[in-house]
């Protein structure tokens, strides 16, 4: 899952940027309102985690242009200003949820999961399909009930298939939620991770579209 | 400001003074209406028995019925003609006065009941005409009454027309008393000075501008507060997310992802202590600025020196060569830690943004009454735009290289503020960064 964390302060930047890889994002950071914009209108994330006191151009300010592009990305507000009008402001410009620093971490990440499963369109907190279970919350993968050891990028290349069965995704765009831009990107990464979560559970469960991507087919 | 408790209400005391007097002076006027009136009954009472004496004086007094001197209500008049040779010609009856008197007024005392007394003689007779003066008395104190009763009706009426007035005049204080007694704690809006009598109304001028200094105070006070409260959140977050890093290194056993995120949360706790005492810094410059302290001369050349001296290893821990350029003695008024403090967050500011192996100079020079504190720097320097926003609170400028608490430069400008400093920013021409620099006017 590819997480935009837009954050002007490099202490709470680092360790967050820290905090997100290890539990598996592809995070890109940026520290100001028009580079996170920029960011915003080149790629699309999976979700952003937005401060709003941002040098530039206000964080307020680049959620209501996310929401005029008609982007739909879940946005998660991680702000200093607690005020209630504060807070209205902030959804009203289109947030998903809003965090008050100085927030609890692991709240913020159950609140990041439970963003993009609700923007999944799933109810429960684990991703089933076929047999398979992957819980976000947890990083525990199961095929019939028994625990799968599953590396980081399969992870990654598996959990946003099983999120939305019957979609089918590029390469280009397994890519993109796979790794950030730091990231160095070898051409066949998704074919070699796609081929080792194939042998852990089973060939059937990503089907390849031959020339077009991958999906995990509807049950 | 208690209005009653103290005894001191303006109300009470004129209701009190101006009744009293009421009083007084209606009981005075009673009185001398009375006597008065009293004095008149006489008059016209000894009148009446001259009147009715000279008219008997003439006539046949054997013709006249007693009864026609007698109103019937004890009010009759006694009365005994002698002729000239003495003998008695009438005698009223139940008369028990004495066979002879003076002539004119007399009064006479017989057998416990007292009588005045007119007499009159010609060459025929004498007459004698007397009043019972227990009667006569009181039928005077009843004339002297009816006279006099009005008054008593009123004063009344005037204590109430007075206490009236005086409530009307008072109502203005009164509701003035009632706007304050209702208003929120925080409330510190004007009071309406429209309809305060001429004696209030500068008072109640005087109240609105004192209003108008606190709640400035206060909200300078609210928002400094709001704001190192928004300020603080940063550096608790990063503190937090430090712990949470470190509680997962230890987890997972890395040595150097461990040390790594020691080394984070120690930085992450000074950030936040320096930001603390930043605040704390330019709290207490301002409240000095409103305590007024009187102002001694400060040598600004040895200023200069123990604050070089003090950020000294800072300066070569990164390589900066820091110097004085300029050392003219210059001795200033003002406050010597306060200085010393505006200069230390200036010298701060020069080494932080500076590059390593960059330059700062100090410089000190005076030209006539105006004496010159300049620090510059070979750092980015701040664009022309930023320039009067860097001087507010928590303002940072974007991209700087170095985060500092945003305080720096609005402790610098309250300072210089309680000098009668001016506070210039400007690029340095020699060393590309900023220079600040400072102009008191020089102790002559």
């Amino acid at each position: 899952m590819r997480l935009l964390l837009v954050e002007d302060d490099p202490m709470i930047g680092e360790t967050l940027l820290d905090v997100l890889r290890a539990e598996h994002y592809a995070v890109d950071w940026v520290k100001d309102g028009e580079v996170a914009d920029m960011a915003l209108r080149a790629q699309q994330y999976d979700l952003v985690l937005l401060d709003l006191g941002l040098p530039r151009r206000d964080g307020l300010e680049v959620l209501r242009q996310l929401r005029a592009r008609r982007q739909q990305m879940p946005v998660l507000v991680a702000t200093a200003r607690d005020a209630v009008e504060d807070r209205v402001a902030g959804l009203d410009a289109g947030a998903d949820d809003y965090v008050l620093k100085p927030y609890d971490i692991d709240e913020l990440l159950a609140r990041i999961r439970a963003l993009i499963r609700r923007h999944a369109g799933a109810i429960e907190p684990v991703f089933s399909h076929h047999g398979v279970a992957l819980n976000p919350a947890t990083r525990e993968a199961t095929r019939d009930g028994v625990p799968v050891s599953l590396s980081a990028r399969e992870w990654a290349v598996l959990e946003p298939l099983l999120a939305r069965p019957g979609v089918l995704f590029s390469r280009a765009q397994l890519e993109e939620k796979m790794f950030s831009w730091k990231d160095e990107v070898s051409s066949n990464a998704v074919e070699v991770y796609i081929h080792g979560v194939r042998k852990k559970l089973g060939s059937e469960l990503i089907q390849t579209v031959r020339g077009l991507g991958y999906m995990v087919p509807k049950e | 400001m208690s209005l009653g408790a103290s005894g001191h209400s303006l109300k009470g005391r004129l209701l009190a003074f101006l009744l009293a007097a009421v009083l007084l002076v209606t009981l005075m006027l009673a009185a001398t209406s009375y006597r008065g009136a009293l004095r008149e009954a006489d008059a016209m009472f000894d009148h009446y028995l001259q009147q009715t004496a000279n008219s008997l004086r003439g006539a046949a007094p054997l013709g006249i019925a007693p009864e026609a001197f007698d109103s019937g209500d004890g009010f009759e008049l006694y009365i005994q003609i002698w002729g000239p040779d003495g003998v008695q010609l009438y005698r009223s009856a139940r008369s028990a006065l004495p066979p002879r008197a003076v002539l004119g007024f007399s009064d006479v005392r017989v057998e416990g009941s007292r009588y005045r007394v007119y007499s009159v003689q010609n060459r025929f007779q004498t007459v004698q005409i007397a009043q019972d003066m227990d009667a006569r008395e009181a039928r005077a104190r009843a004339m002297a009454w009816r006279a006099t009763w009005p008054l008593a009706l009123m004063a009344p009426l005037l204590m109430l027309a007075v206490a009236w007035v005086i409530r009307r005049s008072l109502a203005p204080v009164q509701r003035m008393r009632r706007q304050v007694a209702s208003r929120a704690a925080d409330d510190l809006s004007p009071l309406e000075t429209q309809g305060l009598p001429d004696e209030v109304r500068p008072l109640v001028q005087e109240l609105n501008l004192l209003f108008d200094r606190v709640q400035r105070a206060f909200e300078a006070q609210k928002s400094f507060v709001a704001d190192a409260a928004h300020e603080l959140r940063s550096p608790l977050t990063a503190l937090k997310l430090q712990a949470h890093a470190l509680g997962r290194a230890d987890r997972t056993g890395d040595e150097a992802t461990r040390e790594a995120a020691v080394q984070r949360l120690n930085q992450g706790i000074d950030r936040a202590i320096a930001l603390v005492e930043q605040m704390l810094v330019l709290a207490r410059q301002e409240a000095q600025a409103g305590q007024g302290q009187p102002a001694q001369p400060v040598d600004l050349q040895a200023l200069v020196r123990d604050g070089i001296t003090a950020v000294l290893p800072q300066a070569q821990a990164r390589g900066i060569d820091l110097g004085v350029l300029e050392g003219d003695p210059v001795v200033v008024p003002g406050h010597p830690d306060s200085l010393a403090v505006l200069l230390r967050n200036l010298l701060d500011n020069a080494i932080k943004y500076s590059p390593a192996q960059g330059q700062v100079d100090v410089g000190l020079h005076q030209q006539g009454s105006v004496a010159s504190l300049v620090v510059e720097d070979s750092g980015p320097g701040i664009p022309e735009a930023e320039r009067t926003r860097v001087l507010d609170r928590f303002y940072r400028v974007p991209d700087a290289p170095a985060r500092g608490s945003g305080l720096g430069l609005a402790i610098v400008k309250t300072i210089a503020d309680q000098h009668g400093a001016t506070l210039l920013l400007g690029a340095s021409e020699r060393l590309g960064g900023l220079r600040v620099e400072l102009q008191f006017r020089a102790a002559t």
